[in-house]
């Protein structure tokens, strides 16, 4: 007993450098951003406060209800797109494919692609003067139309379109990676009873790849929340406002309009939308089964 | 240290081994064990070899997904090897009339990003340098921490681990000044310690997310028969934790030599003068357009930019997989 | 908060102030800056070569897009270790780090060498704060300049350009019809707000547009004026080519050069890239300010210095200014950047024609007016483009949301 003890201690221990980073950079962060969102600090932080005045200029801003609209828009369809493509492509490369290894780096090979990067390609393939559009209406289909980069009505799902290509190869590896783990048993009994091998992927093998998916979830949120280099070398955010994100209203507040309140309070209400729609669902995924170890 | 650490192949390749034999399933690709499922049992719900309509509906899927996935690679290479009128005139399909590696060779090492015309090969070493220490410094707390939280039930520990992934959800952009404050107190601003510690808390999330779900899937079993042999918190890491961990360390370390390579605002505010990343340079050279845009510059020095994470993809990719397979499922 | 700030800054100064050798003789400075592009880095090195030669070691610090260099200069700033000398825009973008006592006043370096005298009012009142400069100008450049292609004129049929508005739209409008891009304008946020204010400036006038963006007058912003300025930028939407959101503008350029568009509203950074293809002012294009050459819409570029306390910093900084404003680099750099000299007292017979136009106008007050970043916060600046780029993109957006739009903006920012 004395022995577990002490080892306990060690886990302590080592966590406490842990909760000293957390503390001071994450924890300290977030404090911080809010204390600023409730100044009227412009460019470097001053202690005026102001109430509610940066909220009440956030939520009068027509650029910022742009921003979010948008970022709902392009997390759906990014989230949503790249864990059906990045599934398929894996359920495809689980059909024991020919080139199965070329194929996989093909897939995955965007995703060691930055967003600038990412952004940049596409922007290029998109230009209607020298891109992808120029091209085939050379071959001879004069209304094939692909400049969506420079359409206000389409600048966001160019941004989706990017995204996809830079990061469905990740869901790919993370649900191959699933696939490849699911036993060889469930396909065998499946088949003796006929089901069809569809509807097998859909309701026993989706729910088994559970973990994973939540997994893919949060890494995909994650860059949807920070979309920011990705707009910034794609559309600037244009045409217009037509494609702008919360992380690019927050950038641009920070330094270029030096609006740092404005910024923080932009930066506090994503962050509370975050954790409303997330800490639950985070919550039951991972603390729901809490782990038998330590003090067993 | 013990002995067997002392040459970590021999008992990585054996634990390794005996995490994937662990007799729920099958999870490695290794050419033994794909090999008896596929001759064994052609188990997946199609038969491979006769071609049926789905068949080719697969084939004809994998091609378009291909092509969507290669084409801005290939257009990217192809633009890269032709000269500006090349460009301007042709389609950007059109194969290079002849192998021009000149935009290359000034991407590289002539290119100007202001007064210095030395290209982006300046920060190639300054990306090494961030990169290594950073990737190490980060997995090793990701593993640590991942390892803490899934076997020791430690007070507060799961709300340490809710504040990390709720963090990771903070535009990184609003972490600037308090952090620049904060490094400059302790006198660390503007160095390549102050990067790295940078990367390390950037990292952070993702990588306590991943080790500890790679060590909720190892058995319990294995833990608790340490603990009765005496092992304590670090021996039972190092000795068997770390050697079975390679799958998810390869993870690991393609995903962070991609992000740290990445960068470009961190390296930017953080790094110093003399520290700047490749990226930085990148920037400088596809931003300064003079006349016309020379595209062919653009691509050759964003794909030489890229070059490090994509041959880590190319090498490891196979890992890669592998490395989620091991850790990632469980019921 | 502001005495912990300080007292953070103090100590990282003094750290500042250990780290650099002492034993160094030369004056190093490591000055911050943008230009990294063809035209500007050739500016810019006047400015090193001229320091170097007068003694001291210049150590170039580029970061492409002003938007990147400003933050990293920032946050050097606030991380206490700032460069020697940093560049901004002439404006308010540096009022913030001035109240909090981040950059060293130059009065005395200004009273020295006599600065003020030589200088245009408009742009020592823009570098100074409560009477004392500091920032040091180096350049004017106009930017409400209208470049044209001679041949997209001529291939359209007409022989000169209007001189009106009023008489631009239907001039455009036969541009269209032959087959060409009347307006060359590239869709990024403050080429788009440029184009307004140049608008602005010429159809209603000096005082309409000191109304607007000085005193942000909501009358003047609902006058009559103001809805003919708005109403003749609304119909220059169906004027440009679709590539042209999000290009920078010297892409933009490009179509002057190649002869495909008839005319682009920008400032005079764009003869650079006329001359790097070879075309001749007066033969290959034309410049107007404004149309009729009456009034100069000023701006520019400064540079400021961070408070150092290290004396050999200080020392580097004393000479840096002194050289920069000296008659020979004023005149090297500016005719490499395309830009005028700050000082009246140069001699400008080597600058071109279109510069000798903005000299004239820069002899009198009256001929000239600020740009708007002169005039408005950075904050109101970013809500002003805010409005003018959903108008612009926006087909269906009619002069009233546009005008709802800046008296909603200068209520909120104002």
């Amino acid at each position: 007993m004395a022995a577990q003890r002490k080892r306990l201690n060690t886990a302590t221990l080592v966590l406490l450098p842990f909760w000293a980073v957390v503390l001071a950079a994450y924890v300290g962060t977030m404090l911080w951003t809010v204390q600023i969102s409730f100044t009227a600090s412009k460019l470097l932080p001053v202690d005026e406060y102001v109430g509610f005045a940066q909220y009440e200029r956030l939520f009068g801003s027509t650029r910022w209800s742009v921003s979010m609209q948008n970022a709902v828009i392009f997390g759906v369809l990014f989230i949503g797109g790249a864990l059906v493509l990045g599934f398929l492509l894996a359920v495809v490369l689980d059909q024991r494919v020919r080139f199965e290894n070329t194929l996989r780096t093909v897939f995955l090979y965007p995703y060691a692609m930055s967003f600038i990067v990412t952004g940049l390609i596409w922007q290029w393939l998109m230009n209607p003067g020298l891109g992808i559009q120029k091209a085939v209406r050379d071959w001879g289909f004069t209304s094939f139309d692909f400049a969506w980069a420079v359409d206000r009505d389409m600048a966001i799902y160019a941004l989706v379109l990017a995204g996809l290509w830079q990061a469905s190869g990740l869901v790919m590896a993370l649900m191959l990676a699933g696939l490849r783990g699911v036993d060889e048993e469930i396909w065998k009994a499946s088949r003796i009873d006929g089901i069809p091998a569809w509807r097998v992927y859909l309701f026993v093998i989706v729910p088994m790849l559970r973990p994973l998916i939540v997994t893919a979830v949060v890494l995909l949120a994650i860059s949807v929340v920070k979309a920011f280099d990705l707009v910034v070398a794609l559309t600037n955010g244009g045409p217009g406002i037509s494609s702008d994100m919360p992380a690019k209203f927050v950038m641009d507040n920070l330094f270029t309009r030096q609006n740092i309140g404005l910024a923080t309070a932009a930066a506090t209400v994503m962050l509370i939308t975050v954790a409303a729609v997330l800490v639950p669902w985070i919550y039951t995924e991972y603390f729901r089964k809490a782990r038998v170890g330590g003090t067993a | 240290m013990s002995t067997e650490t002392a040459t970590p192949r021999g008992p990585h390749a054996e634990s390794a081994r005996l995490a994937f034999d662990r007799g729920e399933r099958d999870r490695g690709e290794r050419p033994t064990s794909r090999g008896t499922t596929r001759e064994g049992t052609t188990a997946r719900g199609r038969k491979p070899k006769t071609l049926t309509i789905g068949r080719i509906g697969l084939y004809g899927f994998v091609v378009v997904a291909a092509a969507f996935f290669l084409l801005p690679a290939v257009v990217m290479v192809l633009t890269s090897l032709k000269s500006m009128p090349e460009i301007r005139d042709g389609s950007i399909f059109a194969l290079p009339q002849s192998l021009d590696l000149s935009a290359w060779a000034k991407a590289w090492s002539s290119a100007c990003t202001g007064l210095d015309c030395e290209g982006i090969r300046v920060g190639f070493w300054n990306s090494v340098i961030i990169t290594v220490p950073s990737t190490i410094a980060s997995i090793a707390a990701g593993a640590l921490l991942g390892y803490a939280l899934s076997f020791w039930r430690v007070k507060g520990a799961d709300i340490l681990f809710a504040v990390l992934l709720l963090g990771a959800f903070l535009p990184y952009q609003i972490f600037l000044y308090p952090m620049v404050r904060a490094f400059s107190m302790v006198g660390l601003y503007n160095t390549l310690s102050c990067i790295v510690i940078v990367h390390v808390i950037f990292g952070l999330p993702i990588m306590t997310l991943i080790f500890r779900n790679f060590y909720a899937g190892l058995p319990v079993e294995l833990f608790n028969a340490a603990r009765v042999d005496g092992g304590g918190f670090f021996r039972i890491f190092w000795n068997v934790m770390l050697p079975m961990s390679t799958p998810i360390l390869i993870v690991a370390a393609i995903l962070q030599i991609t992000n740290i390579w990445n960068d470009f605002i961190l390296g930017l505010v953080f790094a110093g003068r003399d520290n700047l990343p490749m990226t930085v340079q990148l920037n400088n050279v596809v931003n300064s357009t003079y006349g016309e845009r020379e595209y062919n510059l653009n691509m050759a020095a964003t794909i030489l930019t890229a070059a490090v994470p994509l041959l880590v993809y190319f090498v490891s990719g196979r890992w890669f997989v592998r490395g989620i397979a091991a850790g990632a499922v469980k019921g | 908060m502001k005495g912990l700030v300080r007292s953070i800054l103090a100590s990282a100064a003094i750290g500042v102030a250990v780290m650099p050798a002492a034993a160094q003789e030369k004056p190093r400075a490591e000055v911050m800056h943008w230009w990294t592009s063809g035209g500007e880095s050739a500016a810019i090195k006047t400015f090193a070569d001229a320091y170097n030669k007068a003694g001291g070691v210049w150590v170039d610090t580029a970061t492409a897009v002003g938007e990147n260099s400003r933050a990293a200069t920032i946050n050097r700033m606030i991380g206490g270790k700032p460069p020697t000398a940093a560049q901004f825009n002439t404006g308010k973008q540096f009022d913030d780090l001035v109240t909090q006592g981040l950059i060293r006043p130059i009065d005395d370096l200004a009273e020295k060498g006599g600065w003020k005298q030589v200088m245009p009012a408009s742009l020592v009142a823009a570098a100074s704060r409560d009477g004392e400069m500091y920032a040091l100008p180096i350049n004017i450049h106009g930017q409400n300049w209208i470049f044209y292609s001679k041949a997209a004129l001529k291939k359209a049929g007409l022989s000169e350009l209007p001189k009106t508005w009023e008489e631009m739209v239907p001039a455009m409008q036969k541009m269209k019809d032959a087959g060409l891009t009347p307006l060359a304008l590239g869709g990024q946020p403050w080429q788009e707000r440029s184009l307004f204010n140049a608008i602005l400036l010429q159809q209603g006038g000096k005082n309409l547009y000191m109304e607007v963006y000085q005193d942000k007058n909501e009358e003047a912003v609902r006058s009559e004026g103001f809805r003919k300025a708005v109403e003749t930028y609304g119909k220059l939407r169906q004027m440009v080519d679709p590539g042209s959101p999000g290009r920078s503008w010297n892409d933009t350029t490009a179509l002057l050069i190649k002869d495909e568009a008839g005319l682009q509203e920008m400032g005079d950074w764009v003869k650079g890239e006329f001359i790097n293809a070879g075309k001749k002012p007066g033969v290959d294009y034309g410049c107007t300010i404004g149309l009729d050459d009456s009034m100069l819409m000023v701006g520019g570029d400064v540079f400021v210095f961070p408070k150092i306390d290290d004396p050999q910093q200080k020392k580097a900084q004393d000479l840096l200014a002194e050289t920069m404003i000296s008659k020979d680099a004023q005149v090297a750099f500016n005719l490499a950047k395309g830009s005028m000299p700050i000082r009246k007292d140069v001699d400008t017979s080597a600058f071109d024609e279109c510069a000798q136009k903005g000299l004239k106008l820069l002899q009198s007050e009256d001929s000239q007016a600020p740009v708007f970043e002169i005039l408005v916060s950075a904050s109101l600046a970013g809500a002003v483009d805010d409005v003018i780029t959903q108008f612009w993109n926006n087909p269906s957006a009619s002069p009233d949301d546009m005008i709802e739009g800046f008296v909603n903006a200068f209520e909120l920012e104002g």
